[in-house]
């Protein structure tokens, strides 16, 4: 535990000296920002972030794989993956470090879209309890999409792969739980199939909690959809280990 | 892990990896399907939107008999996506149905697609198919689903809901717990009724504009039953009838005021929907009154005197209220032809925009003391203390009652709609307070804002006039600036629009003689007729009088009086009586809950009217059974960057101006101000590094 925190914090602070994480995070919140205040904030309609949690997942599979991209490619690149293996930290310690110091960070930047919610508060009855419940939705979201990303970028050295991979996983992650391609999915593929590819996809989790029900199913499935990428990703560097 | 992943690396084979992957693959799926199973969920919404309310609690604890729910459903794995959310809901408000019902609740499902029977048994019952359209990438078909359910309780009562499809468990819940409280319902209440027919509209198809749409709504007419007791003859109403309702009375004679007095002087509950005047709709939505006289002609005693002597008075006046309030349309998208709108240039084209009409409005459920210091500023916005003070003492809240009927509406912030209302309150002294009859308790139930105009009905009510473009817009700045001159010149008062007596009522007529039924009037002077002819017969006829083409003479073997004598007239009653006084009756009116003007751009009154009208009949039959399921709806949560409340004498150009300001400024700042925050971060960090870097270059020289 104690060297997962080490990890953390170590992982956490060089998110804020680098220079990617402002500009990661001046973009995502800006050009998310920008697209639902206007929808928001007008006179008369309903005190709602519902535009916020909804744009919010298509923005992360468009800007997570740049930040995810980094986490192992850059390490193998630079070389310093093989110096961090030589610590007396476990790989899955190492995972889990890098996992939850990307989180808090993205945490941070989720949190700057405070504004917009304490806004709607101040000109009229915004119901909070389903907003909060909405950014812990979206922090387990992009706790789902890290794990992806990270897995991805375990797997090459070259930063711009991993980012090509993460995109085009997220975005058909993504896709799987949009009812329009279920729909269209279910006209040639069976609806055991249909079901199942429906169930994969975290969106769908996601919008269940977004919208104000906190479902056991819903935590349960992010745990192990997370648990499952964040396996594999210590498998993939243990290979990389085991083979040298 | 370590030591266990060392192991198989060590064997290195590839089929290890794979299998260790699936094996996990496998734990994770059987864990995420028993997470399915076996849930737990927490409702966040402050308004429970996601959970069930006591109604539907209530209404199966009171299950005597088995409740056999059946369940027309088509396999949820052949309907197309969109209707299968739908069924998630469905199937989950029935699985809840069970589990509450404790052993009284079965659900029976059926597949019609499976078998023909049960498909010609779903058809007979009233079950109707969904008829959906399915894309594949080779072909365009239509596919029949069925979605519908069959309640039957006690083996013989039954209600269908054709097709079922709910959006969410709220959903689910307003179609099914309704239909359970109407198949259990084993008597329906008697609810009496006289209407008075509206004119219709010009150019519109002949016939009488009466108030039958809410009566026959199905909610209602399975619980209801409505019987017309507008008796020509004027007989007495049945002394079991408890509750009767009058829609616009007019033309009253003598007789039927004797029949209303001993009806409520008995005990009976009387709720009247009045109308000062009559507005017809006509072409182009003219608003042009036609001639109403409250009572008929030869009728010795007013209506509004009667009224008065039970406690009630009723002015015969318009009411308008210039509060924006009140008379703006809350839902732009679905409720802007609630009240008044006209074409108007957009950006978009020509589209229907909602107008400043202020004979259409709504209570508002808001203590209007609370407001005293704003509205008693004066134009260069300087507060009169004093005013303020009067106001404070005199202002009372919009919607005071805390009556079950009123609960929705209180969440809602608002009252029905009402349409050109007239103000019916309570018979009150020189100084404001009530003065009501000896063992009769009254209160008044709806206020308008403290700026209400009260006038006397005009000819013509049309905001837009009859010309074209730049005229009607003429006619509509002088219709608003002669309504607001006559606002700020007369001092602020609240209308009372809905107002209730109870108690133990003396006769209107006591002490003098009871109006006679028709059939009694022409008896009498039949008989007076036959004593005039007997008397005639006593005396010798001079036969160059007689007219040989006359009537004939009255047969001196002339039959006995059929007319059944009527009770003698009960002066004063034993038990409590009442009455409600409603001051609009337009809202009610078929034409306008229908939305017969609706592509014109309103007055539509059917989103406000229906939910009032069954909750009323509720509130007066006591039922409290649905109240919970009614009140459940969403906190008004509309966003307000401006006041609508206060200043009802400002420019609107002025306010929006000062609107589109601040809105453009909170998104500004909304959308620059995270970023440069996080800018400023990496700036500071920026500058602290460099800081630092430099001191460690120089101390190494």
């Amino acid at each position: 535990m104690r060297e997962t925190i080490v990890v953390f914090r170590r992982e956490l602070r060089s998110y804020f000296l680098s220079p990617i994480a402002y500009v990661f995070g001046i973009l995502l919140v800006s050009v998310l920002l920008y697209y639902v205040t206007e929808a928001t904030l007008q006179n008369g309609a309903r005190a709602t972030a519902e535009p916020l949690f909804g744009t919010l997942p298509f923005m992360l599979v468009l800007f997570l794989p740049g930040l995810t991209m980094r986490l192992w490619a850059e390490e193998r690149k630079l070389g310093t993956l093989e110096l961090l293996m030589t610590f007396p930290v476990r790989t899955g310690q190492l995972v889990l470090g890098k996992f939850f110091a990307c989180l808090a960070y993205l945490a941070i930047v989720l949190a700057l879209t405070i504004g917009l919610p304490l806004t709607l508060g101040a000109y009229g009855k915004l119901d909070w309890t389903p907003v909060l419940g909405s950014y812990l939705a979206s922090l387990l979201f992009a706790g789902s999409f890290v794990a992806v990303g990270m897995f991805w970028s375990s797997t090459t050295r070259d930063q711009m792969v991993a980012m090509l991979l993460s995109l085009v996983s997220l975005f058909v992650l993504y896709q799987l739980g949009n009812p329009q391609n279920i729909e269209y999915a279910s006209g040639w593929m069976p609806a055991w199939l249909v079901d199942t590819v429906n169930g994969l996809s975290p969106h769908k989790y996601f919008v269940s909690i977004a919208r104000g029900v906190l479902d056991t199913r819903d935590l349960v499935y992010f745990a192990c959809f997370c648990g499952f990428f964040l396996y594999a990703n210590a498998l993939a560097l243990e290979t990389r280990r085991t083979k040298g | 892990m370590a030591r266990t992943q060392s192991i198989v690396w060590e064997r290195g084979s590839t089929p290890a990896l794979v299998l260790h992957v699936l094996l996990l693959l496998l734990v994770l799926g059987q864990a995420v399907y028993l997470a399915s199973r076996h849930r737990v969920r927490v409702d966040l919404t402050s308004d429970g939107l996601w959970s069930s309310t006591t109604s539907t609690r209530d209404l199966l604890a009171k299950l005597d008999k088995r409740l056999v729910v059946e369940a027309y459903f088509s396999p949820k794995e052949k309907l197309p996506v969109a209707v299968r959310e739908t069924r998630a809901w469905a199937d989950s408000f029935l699985d809840e149905l069970v589990q509450l019902g404790k052993g009284n609740v079965v659900v029976q499902r059926f597949d019609p697609n499976a078998d023909k029977a049960i498909r010609d048994k779903a058809t007979r019952v009233g079950v109707k198919p969904l008829e959906l359209r399915s894309q594949s990438s080779t072909s365009l078909s239509v596919d029949v689903h069925w979605q519908g359910l069959r309640f039957v309780y006690g083996g013989d009562k039954n209600k269908v809901v054709p097709q079922f499809a709910p959006g969410s468990s709220f959903l689910a819940e307003a179609v099914i717990t309704p239909a359970i409280k109407e198949v259990i319902t084993t008597q329906k209440r008697r609810i009496g009724y006289m209407e008075w027919p509206a004119t219709n509209p010009q150019g519109a198809q002949a016939g009488p504009l009466g108030w039958n749409v809410l009566r026959t709504l199905d909610g209602i007419a399975k619980r209801y039953e409505f019987q017309n007791l507008k008796d020509e003859d004027g007989a007495l109403l049945p002394d079991d009838l408890q509750t009767l309702f009058l829609f616009r009375p007019k033309d009253l004679t003598d007789r039927q005021k004797y029949v209303l007095d001993q009806f409520v002087v008995k005990g009976g509950t009387l709720v009247a929907f009045v109308d000062a005047a009559e507005y017809m709709v006509g072409p182009q939505r003219t608003m042009t009154k036609v001639p109403l006289a409250l009572d008929a002609n030869g009728s010795a005693q007013k209506l509004t005197d009667q009224l008065l002597h039970y406690g009630l008075d009723w002015k015969p006046r318009l009411v308008a209220d210039l509060m924006p309030d009140a008379f703006q349309p809350r839902d732009l998208i679905q409720g802007r032809f609630e009240y008044f709108a006209v074409p108007q240039l957009t950006p978009f084209g020509q589209q229907l925009s909602p107008i400043e009409y202020p004979y259409f409005f709504h209570p508002v459920a808001i203590d209007w003391k609370d407001v005293a210091e704003q509205l008693a500023k004066d134009n260069a916005g300087k507060v009169d203390k004093e005013l303020a003070e009067q106001y404070r003492k005199l202002f009372v809240p919009g919607m005071p009652s805390d009556e079950f009927v009123f609960q929705a509406w209180k969440q809602q912030k608002r009252g029905p709609g009402f349409y050109w209302p007239t103000w019916v309150g309570l018979r009150s002294k020189a100084g404001g307070a009530p003065d009501l009859p000896p063992d009769v308790q009254g209160r008044v139930l709806l206020w308008s804002s403290p700026a209400a105009l009260v006038e006397d009905p005009p000819q013509s009510l049309n905001p837009v006039g009859f010309g074209d473009g730049q005229q009607r817009l003429d006619a509509y700045q002088k219709f608003r600036s002669k309504l607001r001159e006559r606002l700020a010149a007369e001092p602020r008062q609240q209308a009372p629009l809905m107002a209730e007596v109870r108690g133990r009522f003396a006769s209107f007529f006591a002490g003098q003689e009871r109006p006679k039924r028709a059939s009694e009037s022409k008896e009498e002077e039949a008989r007076k007729a036959g004593e005039a002819a007997k008397e005639g017969e006593q005396k010798p006829e001079d036969p160059a009088k007689v007219d040989p083409n006359g009537p004939p003479k009255p047969d001196a073997a002339a039959p006995e009086p059929t007319v059944v004598a009527e009770v003698a007239m009960v002066e004063r009653g034993d038990k409590p009586g009442r009455i409600v006084l409603i001051g609009d009756a337009d809202f009610l009116r078929d034409d306008i809950v229908r939305g017969d003007y609706a592509q014109a751009g309103g007055p539509v009154s059917g989103r406000s009217a229906a939910p009032f009208f069954a909750q009323m009949l509720d509130w007066l039959a006591e039922d409290k059974d649905l109240v919970a399921l009614q009140s459940k709806v969403a906190t008004d949560r509309s966003l307000k960057f401006v006041s609508d409340t206060l200043d009802p004498n400002a420019d609107p150009r002025l306010q929006e101006q000062a609107l589109r300001r601040k809105t453009t400024w909170l998104r500004t700042l909304n959308v620059a101000l995270p970023g440069a925050l996080l800018a400023a971060l990496g700036l500071f960090v920026y500058f602290v590094r460099r800081a630092q870097k430099r001191t460690f270059l120089t101390s190494i020289g």
